[in-house]
């Protein structure tokens, strides 16, 4: 537990006993000072508490421990540790491209509660199917629409090593196509092995790194 | 003591607000996306209601 946990965690306490206070002597409230103190305690610190869950909440959600908490995305966790460079979320985990606690978060940008209203009635809706529903084999999990370029161009657009490799060069119009997203990085026989979920039985694991 | 009626809400205020945040310390250790759901859906409700009681306490007559 992180120290801003704690924080949260004291806040939202002290606050609670301060607000359970006004409950059961709401007398106190007659003096003025008693009205200055039931504003702290039933206003200004419930807003803050709130907030402070709101961030913490937030920012946990972006977490890979967070996002593997859900026994379906075991395997899709596990292809992160494939001993296999092809692996395209593979060599992002080991090799650091990506945050480790947030690996999920830093490649799918726009999914449930960070996207639009659409993909956060579909959080709920795999919440749903994970408790209530019949939870689909992980290999028949299919994003809802094509992985957008933009998310690899957040990081790779402008990096030598993507500007000047041979393959993105092989045609002028091929980066711009890229960037315009009209050409996927992901599905145009170039980047195509990615949470390859059907091939974990055959695969061997990297021992370097352990999923947070 | 007879509490006035604009002190009965602040009563239900504390109440709702406690619970609130009971629950909000409940799911801060966990994270899961149960834990998320539980403050969008329990916490914060309660914590606001709470909230709009107080503030009705203080617009209502004495």
């Amino acid at each position: 537990m992180s120290r801003s946990d704690v924080l949260l965690m004291l806040l939202a306490g002290v606050t609670a006993a301060l607000a359970a206070l006004v409950a059961m002597r709401a007398d106190i409230t007659r003096a003025r000072a008693g009205k200055i103190f039931a504003f702290g305690a039933l206003f200004l610190l419930p807003a803050l508490s709130l907030a402070a869950g709101y961030s913490t909440q937030m920012e946990r959600a972006q977490s890979t421990r967070f996002c593997l908490s859900c026994h379906v995305m075991t395997d899709y966790g596990r292809t992160l540790l494939i001993d296999d460079p092809g692996y395209l979320p593979a060599a992002h985990f080991q090799n650091g491209r990506v945050p480790r606690d947030r690996a999920c978060y830093t490649c799918h940008t726009d999914y449930t509660m960070f996207g639009g209203v659409t993909s956060k009635r579909r959080g709920l809706r795999h919440l749903y199917v994970q408790y209530l529903g019949t939870v689909p084999p992980p290999a028949q999990i299919r994003l809802y629409e094509p992985y957008h370029n933009r998310e690899c161009l957040y990081c790779h657009e402008g990096a030598r090593t993507f500007e000047e490799a041979s393959p993105h060069n092989s045609a002028p119009e091929l980066r711009p196509e890229m960037k315009a997203n009209r050409l996927s990085c992901t599905s145009s026989n170039c980047h195509d092995i990615v949470h390859d979920v059907a091939s974990l039985s055959d695969v061997t694991f990297w021992k370097g790194v352990t999923l947070p | 003591m007879r509490l006035l009626p604009a002190e009965r809400r602040l009563e239900w205020a504390g109440g709702l607000i406690a619970t609130g945040l009971m629950v909000e310390i409940a799911v801060s250790a966990w994270i899961h996306p149960l834990a998320f759901v539980t403050f969008a859906l329990v916490a914060c409700p309660l914590v606001a209601a709470g909230m709009l009681f107080f503030l009705w306490s203080l617009v209502s007559p004495r």
